[in-house]
C-alpha cells in the first residue's frame, strides 16, 4: 500500500510541473502587446511542454501494462530509434541552449528489444541530460558494441551522481522513483521508468560516474538476425 | 535590470515577459549567478530555489555575505513551505509560488523594487 501511495505521489509531482508551466505560458499571452512571432513562440512551447507530459503519462501507463506481457520483443534497428529520439528532442535541446552529439560506433545494427520501450528509455535518458546539464553544455548519445552486446549511453556534464545513489543502482538499478540530491526538482521518475523498461527487455541498465557528470546506459542483446546482414 | 535565476528556461521566459519594461537576464545556475552578479548589478532578483546543482539557498547565502549585494531585493519562487524561515536576512522581499503566481504579481514586485532602486541611483547621480 505504501509503495502504491508513493508511486501516486511521485507521478503527481512530476505531472504538476508541466501543468504549472502550461498555466504560466497561457498567462503570458498578451494579444494586444505581442507580435505574431512571440505568440507563435509561446504556442510552440505550450505544445512542447504538453507533449512531454503526455509522453510521461503514456510511459506510466506502460509500466502498469508490463506485467501483462503486451510488449513484443523483436529485432530493432537501434540507430533508427536513436535518430527518432533526437529528432523529437532537437527543438528542446536547442531552446535550452544544450547540444546533443551523437556517435555511432556499433557494428551490430539490430538488437532484441521492444521498439516502444527502448524509445522511452533513450528518450528519458536524453531528457534527463537536458535537465541536468549546464547551459551551453553538450550531452553525448553513443551507441557502441560492448562485451558482445550493444550499449546505448547518454553522457551529461551536469552534477555528478552521488556515490550512494550510484551504489544503489549497482545493487539492482532503481526499485522506485528516488529524488536525487544535486538534481532537485527531479523525482527520479524518468530513470525509474527507464529501469523498469530495461528490466522487462532483459537489458542491463546502469550509470557511470564521471568527475564532471554522469552517463546512463542500457545494454541490449544483439539480435541473432543481425548476422544475416553481416 | 532584473536578474532571473532559474534552471527552467521556459519559466524564466514567462517571468521576463511579465517584466517587459525592464532589461532582464536569465541565468540557469547558482554558480554563474554568483560569478556575474557584480557585473550585472541587478535592481531586483527573481530566484527559483530549486536549481540544478547548488540550490537557491547557496546563492542567497553568498550574496547576503557581501555588503554590495546584500541590499539587492530578492523575490524567491518556490512551492516549498518556507513559513518557519526568516528569509528577510537574505534580502528576500517576497515569495511567489509557481502554482499560483501571475504576471500581475511579478509586475508589482518590479514596480515596487526596481523603480525604488532606480530612483535612488538617479538621486545619487544628480
Amino acid at each position: 500500500m505504501e509503495s502504491e501511495v508513493n508511486g501516486i505521489l511521485v507521478a503527481a509531482h512530476e505531472l504538476k510541473a508541466p501543468l504549472g508551466l502550461m498555466r504560466q505560458l497561457a498567462l503570458s499571452f498578451d494579444f494586444d502587446e505581442q507580435n505574431t512571432n512571440e505568440l507563435e513562440h509561446i504556442r510552440a512551447q505550450m505544445v512542447d511542454v504538453s507533449e512531454r507530459a503526455i509522453r510521461q503519462v503514456r510511459d506510466l501507463t506502460k509500466i502498469a501494462k508490463l506485467e501483462n506481457g503486451l510488449f513484443v520483443m523483436e529485432p530493432v534497428a537501434v540507430r533508427a530509434i536513436c535518430d527518432d529520439v533526437v529528432r523529437e528532442l532537437q527543438s528542446l535541446f536547442h531552446f535550452n541552449q544544450r547540444e546533443l552529439r551523437i556517435k555511432y560506433a556499433n557494428r551490430a545494427r539490430l538488437v532484441t528489444a521492444n521498439r516502444e520501450l527502448l524509445y522511452s528509455v533513450i528518450y528519458n535518458f536524453c531528457l534527463n541530460a537536458i535537465s541536468f546539464s549546464g547551459e551551453r553544455a553538450r550531452s553525448e548519445l553513443t551507441v557502441r558494441d560492448h562485451a558482445g552486446k550493444v550499449r546505448v549511453g547518454v553522457r551529461d556534464y551536469g552534477p555528478v551522481l552521488p556515490v550512494d545513489v550510484w551504489r544503489e543502482m549497482r545493487r539492482g538499478w532503481i526499485k522506485k522513483p528516488t529524488s536525487i540530491p544535486m538534481r532537485p526538482g527531479s523525482s527520479g521518475l524518468g530513470l525509474y521508468i527507464a529501469s523498469k523498461f530495461s528490466a522487462y527487455m532483459d537489458a542491463e541498465a546502469g550509470a557511470v560516474r564521471h568527475r564532471d557528470g554522469t552517463s546512463f546506459y542500457v545494454e541490449l542483446p544483439v539480435s541473432r538476425q543481425a548476422s544475416l546482414f553481416e | 535590470m532584473i536578474l532571473i535565476v532559474t534552471s527552467d528556461l521556459i519559466l524564466g521566459e514567462c517571468i521576463a515577459r511579465a517584466c517587459n519594461d525592464e532589461g532582464t537576464v536569465i541565468l540557469g545556475d547558482a554558480f554563474e549567478a554568483i560569478e556575474r552578479i557584480d557585473e550585472l548589478a541587478p535592481d531586483l532578483i527573481f530566484l527559483d530555489l530549486l536549481l540544478t546543482g547548488p540550490d537557491g539557498f547557496t546563492f542567497l547565502n553568498e550574496i547576503a555575505s557581501y555588503p554590495e549585494t546584500a541590499r539587492i531585493p530578492v523575490v524567491v519562487i518556490s512551492d516549498l513551505d518556507l513559513s518557519g524561515q526568516d528569509l528577510a536576512i537574505y534580502g528576500v522581499v517576497g515569495k511567489l509560488q509557481k502554482d499560483t503566481m501571475t504576471p500581475e504579481m511579478i509586475k508589482k514586485f518590479v514596480q515596487k523594487h526596481a523603480r525604488t532602486l532606480k530612483s535612488l541611483k538617479t538621486l545619487k547621480e544628480a
